[in-house]
């Protein structure tokens, strides 16, 4: 499968994951880009099957704040730190666990579970495919590695 | 009719969303217990009853596969139904749970309504 066939799996599943359960809708804005000033959490998802690999996801702290709000029902100032990152981790394992639903495998993947990290940097493996939205709060990134090609399902 | 309903996911952030899920759906609830995983899901099973289980695969101490096993080993609660809630949608996946005994089967992301109506599905609720 090609990058870009990649990206486009991407971006499907993080529309799809985005809308359906997180209740926000990405912004159409060409090639998005994280503020620079603002803090980040990042969120890396592992997973093992043939093949295995990563998922990465990167978004400001204003953006995860909202969408942890969204996703619980709650207000945003009612949040603690804790929550958000947990909703953060969340995001990155649902939309993981879609993008490898739409790929071929003699097996079954298995998702380790979400964590985050505390340097920003490690947002993306050397390699990865990166897919980035424009959200009303900021600019959400996710980034896709895998140890050997993948190819989409056929529909 | 309101129904009792028991959520596993060791996502407390997950097990929020699922039962605010079933409220925005419209599903009744007159109950709604949480486990954070299969074997505290099967300790409120034996001294809680329960119409029906949204339960998680990946959990630690017992994970999804498992629960179901032990619930198909069990005659008291075999009747139950499960609807497993993942993110795998692999079709290997869904046919192993299928085959170990679970009655429904939600791949995330999912529609408040999709819940519902495989809910209604699963405990032949009648919509009229």
């Amino acid at each position: 499968m090609t990058d870009d066939g990649i990206e486009r799996v991407l971006a499907k599943s993080t529309g799809e994951v985005l809308e359906q359960m997180f209740f926000v809708r990405a912004l159409n804005e060409p090639n998005p880009s994280p503020p620079a000033t603002e803090s980040q959490l990042v969120a890396e998802v592992s997973f093992e099957g043939q093949p295995s690999g990563r998922l990465g996801l990167r978004v400001n702290a204003a953006a995860a704040r909202s969408i942890a709000a969204d996703f619980l029902g709650e207000d945003e100032c009612s949040l603690s730190e804790g929550q958000v990152g947990e909703v953060i981790c969340e995001l990155a394992n649902i939309i993981c666990g879609s993008v490898l639903s739409s790929v071929e495998s003699e097996t079954t993947f298995r998702l380790k579970s979400p964590r985050l990290l505390s340097m920003p940097e490690e947002f993306a493996a050397e390699g990865a495919v990166v897919h980035s939205v424009t959200l009303d709060r900021g600019v959400l990134g996710v980034a896709f590695s895998a140890e050997k090609p993948i190819c989409p399902l056929a529909v | 009719m309101a129904y009792r309903i028991l959520i596993v996911d060791d996502s407390p952030a997950m097990r929020t969303f699922v039962r605010r899920i079933l409220d925005l759906s419209g599903f009744e609830v007159s109950n709604c217990l949480q486990a954070c995983n299969g074997l505290e899901a099967l300790e409120i099973l034996q001294r809680e009853p329960i119409d029906a289980v949204l339960t998680d695969i990946n959990m630690p101490v017992m994970d999804g596969e498992e629960f179901l096993r032990q619930i198909q080993n069990d005659e008291r609660l075999r009747a139950v139904p499960i609807i497993v809630v993942s993110t795998d949608g692999t079709y290997n996946r869904i046919e192993r749970l299928l085959a170990l005994g679970a009655r429904g089967y939600v791949i995330k992301p999912f529609r408040p309504e999709t819940l519902r109506l495989e809910l209604e599905r699963t405990l032949e609720v009648r919509c009229d």
